[in-house]
């Protein structure tokens, strides 16, 4: 550089360079409100009161489901056209601690929307520490305080200003997601295994002093989608009577990555279940024997076939589960898959700067 | 500290100093949907992390693939994994 100041530590990192704007601190938030994606669910079910033999009327709900985290939403006042920077602090940390990232970055006039998403529900809430770089701060975060150090770039913007807490990170890195979040067998007849079991991804950091005082920045990428299929069919004489009957189901968990401090040097990415589903259509019919004729056609065109699944799907997509808030989403847009698992940058900071 | 340099507010409490570490914003550079896009111009330092943001995205109907990247001297490739189905990515990129 020719001009302008240029601060460097012993290992060469540069941490004020005069010609670049330094993030600062914004300010702690709490959050505004805090939801749920609602259930998706339906079904229909035709005929099957009083069938005889063994038509399957178990778990058209959400029995044996895994829970859903919550989303905390959060409104940084900040204006321009860079998202702010937010790190978590979480509601605790250790290897028991549930997972937060954030899930959403949206501009809305001259706020940012900030949504947490935290894998378990808890009685604390996350806590959002907020940087900006100085263009997007008011000068009155400085007013009235005449001490420090102030850098200016060459066009006579200020880039750095230690009355306004800079961003201090002592560490960070790459964080790798899991990539199914449920391994093993999803489920068995009408019981479903959709709960997540992946094993945590762990890296490390600089080691610090205080797990509880970290504070950490790390948007959520990754997601996965993982859904349960099955069905049965059964058909013969009760009691006299002939007897068909067809059940088909689709369960289906949307995941989203989120993270955690495991302890003072390590940093943590899995899974928590961000939405889930369940689908079904049951048909039956019971007849006395001599009119079987007159039923069986119609049944058995339902029995045994992709088709079934396909018309599930068909529901689930139709815009008639479009409207559940959060997402205006109906979660299944691939299955048994994931996304945006790799290369997850983070930062790690002290909350204990900025109390 | 011996040596460095230390800076403190009115209070006489620390707002920064040489024995810190922190990331210094580069530039902030925004990828479309569905587009492969290289960015040039990024400024040079000993150390860059690149941090991707999903800006706007709510909804979960969508497959929601993020820009992959690559940084190499002032040039940031990013690259849609989808024609379809990659949405709107901010790269922010920061040194020391």
């Amino acid at each position: 550089m020719a001009q302008g100041l240029l601060v460097k530590n012993d290992n060469g990192d540069v941490l004020i360079d005069s010609e670049f704007t330094h993030y600062h601190f914004l300010g702690k938030h709490t959050h505004a409100s805090v939801t749920q994606v609602p259930d998706i669910t339906g079904g229909s079910t035709a005929n099957t009161g009083g069938i005889g033999g063994n038509s399957p009327d178990q778990n058209k709900g959400m029995q044996n489901m895994p829970a859903k985290g919550e989303i905390y939403i959060y409104s940084v006042p900040v204006n321009g056209t860079n998202p702010p920077l937010c790190f978590i602090k979480p509601t605790s940390t250790g290897s028991s601690a549930p997972f937060a990232g954030i899930v959403v970055t949206k501009q809305n006039g001259s706020n940012w929307e900030i949504r947490v998403f935290q894998s378990a529900v808890t009685s604390d809430s996350p806590v959002l520490y907020c940087f900006a770089p100085l263009s997007q701060i008011s000068n009155s975060a400085a007013s009235g305080d005449t001490y420090g150090l102030q850098t200016f770039n060459s066009s006579g913007a200020a880039t750095f200003d230690s009355r306004i807490k800079p961003l201090r990170a002592p560490g960070g890195g790459e964080i790798t997601s899991p990539g199914l979040a449920h391994t093993g067998s999803l489920g068995s007849t009408w019981n479903v295994s959709l709960s997540v079991n992946a094993s945590s991804v762990s890296t490390s950091f600089a080691t610090q002093s205080d797990a509880n005082d970290l504070i950490y920045y790390c948007p959520s990428l990754a997601h996965a989608c993982q859904k349960y299929e099955y069905q049965a069919a059964d058909s013969g004489y009760y009691s006299g009577d002939r007897f068909s009957w067809h059940r088909s189901d689709i369960w289906w968990c949307f995941y989203r990555s989120c993270f955690r401090i495991a302890s003072t040097s390590s940093f943590e990415a899995n899974y928590g279940v961000f939405a889930r589903g369940h689908f079904y259509k049951h048909e039956a019919a019971e007849e006395p024997w001599y009119n079987f004729q007159n039923l069986f056609g119609a049944l058995l065109g339902f029995l045994f076939g992709g088709a079934v699944f396909a018309g599930l799907f068909v529901a689930i997509s139709s815009s008639t589960f479009t409207n559940v808030s959060v997402a205006a989403g109906n979660y299944l847009p691939y299955s048994n898959s994931y996304r945006n698992t790799s290369g997850n940058a983070f930062m790690i900071s002290k909350a204990s700067f900025y109390d | 500290m011996s040596f460095g340099l230390q800076i403190r507010d009115a209070s006489g409490n620390e707002t920064f100093s040489s024995t810190d570490i922190t990331w210094t914003l580069l530039g902030v550079y925004t990828s479309n949907a569905n587009t492969s896009t290289n960015h040039t111009g990024v400024p040079i330092m000993p150390t860059r992390l690149v941090t991707r943001t999903m800006v706007d995205q709510i909804s979960g109907d969508d497959e929601s693939y993020v820009h992959t990247f690559s940084l190499s001297g002032s040039t940031l490739t990013t690259t849609a994994p989808s024609g379809s189905d990659t949405i709107k990515t901010v790269f922010t990129v920061f040194g020391k």
